[in-house]
């Protein structure tokens, strides 16, 4: 899901990368209000984390694997989808400065499907999810998958308007993949979160537990 | 990817001319000639373009005395994700050319252009020299320079600081991949084995991100408290100290900028065609 740099014209790259720094923006604005900026040493070793975890590979089907993008799961745990967008920037600058794996010109449009689109789906159909079904598994998972998926499709959209793909076609290829990693995605969420509610309930969001007065789970 | 961290991190601890330019210099031609690269359009000029810049990464390649094997390994790691999608390219007519010509016809109607095959190998050009210029970047610009670079540059003062504490972070999750990994392999578990029933392996996992997850959300308030005894507070920022560009390295970063600016405005009025 990390598109490259030579993968789309120089213009959309900068069309995406202004939309991203106004994600970023924000994103900045919330780590001061929310985290009362103390708190700021904390989203950054979460970024660590998520970088590291994202290292796992997963195994998916027919021999191919995945690995984590981690999205939703940042945002949920954190209760705000601009949690997501500030922890998931941080490691893409990293992953694309450092590794390669992204690129410098199109890091706007991978922010945007990632850390943006991941975070705010994610988030937000957990949220909804959990209003209707009380159910933490459930909202996680699906949660989890359509942050997966999503923002997948997202890039194939960008990827045709770059002229590097037929838009259906492309779509299909990068949503049926993705569809099948969303799955891991959304078990590991679910696994992750429901340890880490045993283990250390108070570091969870009470968006978690409770929804409009939803039973805790 | 993180395991590859500690090799990069070795490889830049290496001394050289172009180690020792401050990380300014480098992050700023790195970036103009991929900007410069990206910015050429989808055509033949970038091949000539595309070879002019390799010859210039060869040349900064060879001055870093980094040995060609690095270069290559680490490119092949990055090539391997995104080759297939540019071979595919072959199969695909694309908005910029009006005409396509059939080379070979493959079963379900699949075919192969020439116009096709050439969008690939402009594609590839663009890929790896993007790809070359951030490998020479991070093999000899140590991660906390580029940092500093970057906030010298004018980086936000708040994204600094918290990108500062995640990369000094990232050594430690690095050892603590490690760790992790090399337990579950002595316990003979493997996400791969499929005489373990799916679910269990899932479960497992997802346990062993969780607990990840844990013991980092730990290590930042510890870290927190930490820094909270030495003063942090809501004005705190990150000290950059004043270190104003050598001689030298201005007129190294005025000679590469010209040069990569250049050589695609050269091409594109005809100065630079290859036959």
């Amino acid at each position: 899901m990390h598109i490259p740099d030579a993968f789309i014209p120089i213009w959309q790259g900068a069309i995406y990368w202004i939309i991203a720094l106004i994600f970023i923006a924000l994103a900045l604005r919330w780590a001061k209000n929310e985290l009362n900026e103390e708190k700021l040493p904390l989203v950054a070793v979460l970024a660590a984390a998520i970088f590291a975890i994202q290292s796992f590979n997963l195994p998916v089907s027919m021999g191919t694997s995945g690995h984590l993008v981690g999205g939703a799961l940042v945002a949920i745990i954190l209760g705000s989808p601009f949690a997501a967008v500030f922890i998931l920037t941080m490691v893409l600058i990293v992953q694309a400065v450092i590794f390669g794996d992204g690129g410098i010109v199109t890091l706007g449009a991978n922010i945007i499907n990632m850390g943006v689109i991941g975070g705010f789906v994610g988030f937000y159909t957990f949220k909804g999810l959990m209003a209707g079904t009380k159910s933490m598994p459930v909202s996680a998972f699906v949660a989890a998958w359509l942050a997966c998926v999503i923002p997948a499709l997202a890039a194939s959209v960008e990827l045709f308007l770059a002229g590097m793909f037929p838009l259906v076609e492309g779509m299909i290829a990068m949503g049926t993949y993705h569809a099948l990693i969303g799955v891991i995605e959304g078990i590991i969420t679910v696994a992750a979160i429901y340890l880490i509610m045993k283990a250390r309930p108070d570091l969870v969001d009470q968006g978690v537990y409770s929804v409009k007065g939803a039973a805790p789970v | 990817m993180i395991e590859e961290l500690f090799d990069i991190e070795r490889f830049a601890n290496r001394d050289s001319f172009i180690h020792r330019l401050d990380a300014r210099v480098k992050i700023i031609v790195t970036f103009a000639a991929i900007v410069a690269m990206v910015a050429v359009p989808y055509s033949t000029l970038v091949f000539s373009v595309g070879a002019v810049f390799f010859i210039f990464f060869i040349v900064l390649w060879a001055l870093s005395r980094l040995s060609p094997w690095i270069y290559i390994k680490r490119a092949l790691v990055i090539i391997s994700l995104w080759g297939i999608v540019i071979l595919f390219q072959i199969f695909i007519k694309n908005p910029y050319y009006s005409e396509y010509h059939t080379i070979a016809s493959l079963p379900f109607g699949i075919s192969i252009y020439a116009e096709s095959v050439q969008f690939a190998f402009i594609l590839f050009t663009k890929f790896i020299i993007t790809v070359s210029f951030v490998i020479l970047l991070s093999s000899t610009t140590r991660i906390q320079d580029l940092l500093d670079g970057g906030r010298r540059l004018g980086l936000p003062a708040d994204f600094a600081l918290a990108l500062g504490m995640m990369i000094r972070y990232l050594f430690v999750f690095g050892y603590m991949y490690r760790k992790i990994v090399q337990t579950l392999e002595s316990k003979a578990f493997d996400p791969f084995d499929r005489n373990l029933p799916y679910r269990y392996r899932m479960r497992q996992i997802g346990y062993t991100i969780g607990t990840m997850f844990i013991r980092s959300y730990e290590q930042g308030e510890r870290t927190y408290t930490a820094m909270l005894c030495r003063g942090y507070g809501r004005s705190s920022h990150l000290y950059i100290k004043k270190k104003p560009l050598r001689t030298g390295e201005w007129a190294f970063l005025f000679a590469c900028f010209a040069f990569v600016v250049l050589t695609p405005v050269m091409a594109f009025v005809g100065y630079l065609h290859m036959p």
